[in-house]
């Protein structure tokens, strides 16, 4: 019997993988992939929320919306992110997070 | 509407009208010149009334609960002072030279804002004032200063963060004091208010103890007490010459002034419970004999006056520990004296670095003989600051000696009467670094220095004006006592 | 009203001088010159006034301390007044001619004139701070006039040192003013002290007595004459301030401001007197002065230099016999009835006159050799300068107490008695020995300046003195003789000492001085007679014992090292501590801090992933738990 904690515990691991990319891998697409797998295990947790969670012996169908939602952003995201590479690209020559400290200021 | 706030604003608006662009010399000339004669009035009538008590008090409210309100009042020792803002202000601006609009400014700032502190009652205001008065001398030491930039930001900073601690601790202090002494529901920043309420539930000598030691710290750092007095010699070597002047002649008194005018009535045994009196003794031990030995090691003019003038807030700080009526007068008379001197020999020297470019002793020597002037000017000055008697520092420093021996036991000497003898010494070493500074400088051959003639008689009026007023409250001290005729 | 004439007329004269020397030019020299004529003049009525006390300016007037300018008068004050204002006026009539073409004319002229009024004060003073006020006023005075030739540097040096030690001095007298005022209710006027200790509440029989503190209490008031009347071991400033022009010499640093610290001694012997050890010491440091300074005399080469010296050692004597005074009374050995007079005074008060009138003869040697002032290259002056000879010769014989006829000698015997007296034979001796030295190195200073050839050119070329300056010396020389004279001495209210060679003791005293007269001049004729260098080198004398340079090896080590060493610890702790620690802590934890920001993305990141499962294990485990 599958419950809802498979389903967290597949989506917490997804999470974690993810946020250990962001913060190890240096190429910064990869680091972009990895965000993505964030926002992946997100939209998992929700639909296993929307499963499990019955109203009136349906699914929760609002859950199920957000996950649209998100996936609609997250392809957005997508566009103006990769965009944000190429420009970071073309003025730094490298896709390296490290050649990025600007914030130090 | 009280002539008090008249004084206060006319500086003020000085500032603001030079600021606004009217002509810098002649505004603020004027003004404190016409400051200076309102003052004098002023005081000579509270000379032929009792002399006694607040005088000439007017209060605005501002706020009900807690009660603020922008009150005026002097007694005896807000005038003295008040007379001394206003003749260093107007040496002080009146021998600027060729300079910028913002040394007019600053150094109206600054005089105003000490007058604010001397003549209000309200203790918000007293602090506000001496903060507003700060400012400028900061600002001023690190845009004008007399050192390369990044030393005199230094200097600056040092002597900021020294002082903003030190207001810190004492705007806890005076938090404290007005926590305990307000009374009823209401809190109240009325010093009178205070003072009735202290003298009707004084505290506990264990906790005045208290409040008195966090209050000594805070306004003994503001006037450079020992240990904590390492930012005064630079800042005042380094400060412009009216900001040197203004700063160490009036603005330093203000901490003095508020132990007398705020810590001392609010809490009278604070000064004698036994463990604060002997660190009081200490540091101001400290200030006398570590600091008199440091001013013999200085090479240069500036420092040494700097150094000179820490070691000499030791007497004032004695007239303080030693409490007695005769001691706080001669504390009083002290003061004025001091910042009357000290201006005087800033003035000077300030005087001789723009025309020599420099303050080294091994480089001057013999200026006596081409500029006599400014060499008799000088050496009231450095007599005053010995203490020789006929100038003003003598009454002062023999009234705090006599004021520490009032409860003399034959074959039985107190703490206090043993750092008397100590202090007495100190006597001996402001003369011997004063007369070595006057020998190196002064005498000799005029070859063996650089080389300067006496400033013109017009630009040798704001030294003379504070040479005579040493020479004739050092003759008639009772001139200044007569201010103070009841018990502090 | 004589009083506050001869006071306040030279500080008018002064203040007049310092403001407008350069207006006036000439006339400050006779503003100076004729307030101080008139001020004798009122001094001579101020002689026939009567015994006071009252108050002539307030000063300071708090609480239960009264110090004021108030005038006390009695017989010692009247005779002191005159010789101040008579010399005072001879010297300014003398320096006249002495700083003709002097450039700074008026600026001596306004420091004399402010001299006149300090001394004034200190004669006239009625209580311990007013003599104080004044004290140190005549210490600037005296710093003013030996700096008078401020550009040579030994002259800067010296007004310095006079200033410097007298300093010293006033240390202890402060002390000691504190002291008495504390033990008598804030009152220090000198009657009121005198009844405290003979009647009151510092009598020995007076309950909280302490004999420690009226010894301690008299001898920080020594301490101020100690610096004032450079007794040893503060005399050595007294030898350099002749580098001061010898008017000044005569009158500040021979005649007046020295014997005030002796002047002041007798004003409050009521303290001394209280305190036996105290009396004891005085007499001791006056004796151990006394025979130093002499010893130092017979080896110097400069003239005033030799004369200065013998003031110190005079100085000694009358020092020394305000102690022996003192000490006597305790013994019982002195007069039955209360003497009226006192040997130190009246020591001092002929001293006065031949001193000041050996420097001034001095002066006149050194006007005419050309500011020549080595006794070895002088020689023949007497018939060059006959006027000028004859009146040093009266001077030396007076100061070695040439019997009978002149002054010097009734003083001397009355020393020496006193010092016979006191119960300590040593004194006596001590005493006797230095008259032997006097005559010594008086002769020698006679015989090799005045006798034989001149040596050198500008003694051969040497011409008699002018007019203004020939007068005072016939004047003083004139005192020198006769002022010792019963009609002289009582009219001029000298405190002569009733019984000098009374005849109940023997001729002990009389012989004793006599055989060192003899021995002394006898030395000195044999060893100098036609001699062109000093026969005799001693050089621990003609070195002044070394003092000097224990002195300054003494500043420097106690004062200036330790200075550096203070100035250095401030650096190091009090800075270091009060500033540079917490500025350090604060720059530290701040580069801590700073050391999370460092623009790395991924480090934020790892601390926002961190922060978020902190805050979940907070919400999830922590306060559900802190809930119940």
């Amino acid at each position: 019997m599958i419950t809802l904690g498979h389903y967290l515990v597949v989506s917490g691991m997804l999470f974690a993988l993810g946020l250990a990319g962001v913060i190890a891998r240096r190429n910064i697409i990869i680091v972009y992939m990895c965000l993505e797998m964030m926002l992946s295990a997100a939209n998992l947790a929700l639909v296993g929320f929307s499963r499990f969670h019955l109203v009136h012996g349906l699914p929760d169908y609002t859950a199920q919306s957000l996950v649209f939602f998100t996936i609609t952003v997250a392809a957005a995201e997508v566009a103006v992110g990769l965009a944000i590479i190429v420009a970071l690209f073309r003025s730094k020559q490298s896709v390296d997070v490290e050649s990025v400290t600007k914030l130090q200021g | 509407m009280s002539v008090l706030e008249i004084i206060i604003a006319l500086p003020l608006l000085a500032a603001l009208a030079i600021w606004l662009g009217a002509p810098a010399h002649a505004t603020s000339l004027g003004a404190t010149l016409l400051n200076l004669l309102i003052v004098l009035v002023t005081t000579v009538q509270y000379a032929g009334k009792a002399a006694t008590g607040l005088a000439f008090t007017y209060s605005r409210p501002i706020l009900d609960n807690p009660s603020l309100s922008f009150a005026v009042g002097a007694d005896g020792v807000s005038l003295i002072l008040a007379l001394l803002t206003t003749l260093v202000m107007l040496a002080a601006i009146w021998q600027i030279q060729d300079r910028p609009a913002i040394f007019y400014v600053s150094s109206l700032l600054i005089g105003g804002g000490a007058l604010g502190a001397f003549l209000t009652t309200d203790v918000f205001f007293i602090y506000a004032f001496h903060e507003l008065a700060l400012i400028p001398t900061f600002l001023m030491i690190a845009l004008h200063g007399r050192a390369e930039p990044a030393q005199r930001k230094a200097v600056a900073w040092k002597a900021t963060i020294y002082l903003g601690a030190g207001s810190l601790v004492l705007l806890a202090g005076l938090a404290w004091v007005v926590l305990e002494f307000s009374g009823g529901s209401k809190l109240t920043f009325d010093l009178e208010a205070l003072r009735n309420q202290a003298k009707l539930t004084p505290l506990a000598d264990a906790k005045q103890a208290q409040i008195f030691f966090v209050l000594l710290l805070g306004f003994g750092s503001l006037v450079s007490l020992f240990p904590f007095h390492s930012w005064a010699a630079p800042a005042y070597a380094t400060a412009p010459t009216p900001v040197a002047m203004l700063h160490s002649g009036v603005l330093k008194k203000f901490g003095l002034y508020g132990l007398i005018r705020i810590a001392l009535p609010l809490l009278p045994q604070g000064p004698h419970v036994e463990w604060v009196q002997n660190a009081l003794l200490l540091m101001l031990l400290g200030n006398i004999l570590v600091m008199g030995l440091v001013t013999i090691h200085a090479h240069r003019l500036d420092d040494t006056l700097a150094n000179s003038s820490v070691m000499h807030m030791g007497y004032i700080f004695l007239g303080i520990a030693a409490g007695s009526d005769i001691a706080l007068k001669g504390a009083v008379v002290l003061m004025f004296a001091h910042g009357i001197s000290i201006a005087l020999l800033f003035g000077l020297c300030g005087r001789m670095r723009n025309q020599l470019g420099t303050l080294e002793y091994n480089k001057l020597g013999g200026l006596a003989t081409h500029a006599p002037a400014f060499t008799v000017l000088f050496a009231f000055g450095a007599f005053a600051s010995i203490g020789l008697p006929g100038l003003t520092n003598f009454a002062g420093e023999v009234m705090i000696f006599v004021g520490s021996f009032t409860d003399f036991k034959a074959g039985v000497m107190s703490n206090l009467q043993w750092t008397v003898i100590l202090a007495l010494w100190g006597v001996v070493m402001s003369a011997v670094y004063m007369l070595r500074a006057y020998r190196n400088i002064f005498h000799g051959s005029p070859t063996t220095g650089l080389f300067m003639i006496d400033p013109a008689f017009s630009q040798r009026v704001p030294f003379i004006m504070l040479a005579t007023t040493l020479l004739v409250t050092g003759c008639c001290p009772w001139l200044l006592l007569n201010l103070m005729k009841s018990a502090l | 009203m004589p009083a506050s004439i001869i006071l306040l007329l030279p500080f008018f004269s002064a203040l007049v001088i310092l403001l407008g020397h350069r207006q006036l030019k000439g006339a400050a020299v006779l503003i100076s010159v004729g307030s101080s004529i008139i001020a004798f003049l009122a001094s001579l009525v101020f002689l026939a006034t009567d015994d006071d006390n009252k108050l002539l300016l307030p000063f300071i007037d708090v609480a239960h301390f009264h110090a004021g300018i108030d005038v006390l008068i009695d017989k010692q004050s009247r005779g002191m007044m005159f010789i101040v204002s008579f010399i005072g006026m001879l010297v300014h009539i003398f320096s006249l001619g002495y700083m003709k073409d002097d450039e700074a004319k008026p600026r001596f002229f306004g420091a004399l004139s402010l001299f006149m009024f300090s001394m004034t004060g200190i004669v006239l003073a009625g209580n311990l701070i007013m003599m104080f006020i004044f004290w140190e006023l005549v210490g600037l005075s005296s710093y003013l006039l030996i700096g008078h030739w401020y550009q040579k540097a030994s002259a800067a040096e010296a007004c310095k040192k006079a200033f410097l030690t007298n300093r010293i001095g006033d240390f202890g007298f402060m002390i000691g003013i504190l002291l008495l005022l504390g033990a008598n209710a804030g009152n220090v006027n000198l009657l009121d002290l005198k009844t405290a200790f003979e009647s009151g509440p510092l009598r020995p029989e007076a309950p909280g007595y302490s004999a420690g503190f009226t010894t301690v209490a008299a001898l920080c008031i020594f301490l101020g004459a100690v610096g004032k009347s450079a007794q040893f071991p503060l005399h050595v400033w007294l030898p350099d301030a002749m580098e001061g022009p010898t008017p000044v010499s005569a009158l500040i640093h021979a005649a007046t401001m020295v014997a005030a610290g002796v002047y002041m001694l007798v004003r409050v012997s009521f303290l001394v007197a209280a305190s036996p050890l105290a009396a004891e010491i005085i007499a001791g440091i006056g004796c151990i002065t006394a025979l130093m300074a002499a010893l130092m005399a017979t080896q110097q080469n400069d003239i005033k230099r030799v004369l200065a010296y013998s003031t110190l050692s005079q100085l000694g004597y009358m020092v020394m016999a305000v102690g022996a005074v003192a000490m006597a009374a305790k013994h019982g050995h002195g007069p039955e009835a209360p003497d009226p007079g006192h040997p130190a005074m009246f020591h001092l008060y002929t001293h006065a006159f031949f001193k000041a009138m050996l420097f001034l003869g001095s002066g006149a040697v050194i006007y005419a050799c050309h500011h020549e002032q080595d006794i070895w290259k002088m020689g023949g002056l007497r018939k060059h300068m006959p006027v000028t000879f004859y009146t040093f010769a009266i001077g030396t014989a007076a100061l070695m107490g040439f019997p009978w006829l002149t002054s010097g000698f009734y003083s001397k015997e009355a020393v020496l008695d006193a010092a016979f007296n006191s119960g300590w034979r040593v004194l006596f001796i001590g005493g006797a020995v230095t008259a032997a030295l006097t005559a010594f190195y008086m002769t020698r200073l006679l015989i090799v300046a005045f006798m034989g050839k001149p040596r050198t050119d500008s003694a051969h070329h040497a011409q008699e003195a002018p007019m203004v300056m020939i007068l005072p010396l016939t004047i003083l020389a004139i005192f020198s003789i006769f002022s010792a004279w019963d009609g002289f001495a009582n009219s001029l209210q000298a405190l002569k000492p009733s019984h000098i060679n009374a005849p109940g003791e023997g001729h002990t005293v009389l012989i004793a001085s006599l055989i060192a007269l003899i021995a002394g001049a006898g030395g000195a004729i044999f060893l100098y007679r036609g001699k062109d260098k000093d026969p005799v080198s001693i050089k621990l004398f003609a070195n002044k014992f070394y003092f000097d340079e224990i002195y300054a090896v003494i500043v420097r080590v106690c004062q200036d090292r330790v200075a550096w060493i203070v100035t250095a610890l401030e650096r190091v702790f009090v800075d270091g501590i009060i500033a540079r620690l917490p500025s350090a802590i604060v720059a530290r934890l701040g580069a801590a801090t700073r050391m999370l920001q460092g623009g790395h993305l991924q480090g934020y990141t790892f601390l926002l992933g961190g922060g978020v499962i902190a805050v979940i294990y907070l919400v999830v485990f922590v306060l559900p738990r802190m809930g119940n």
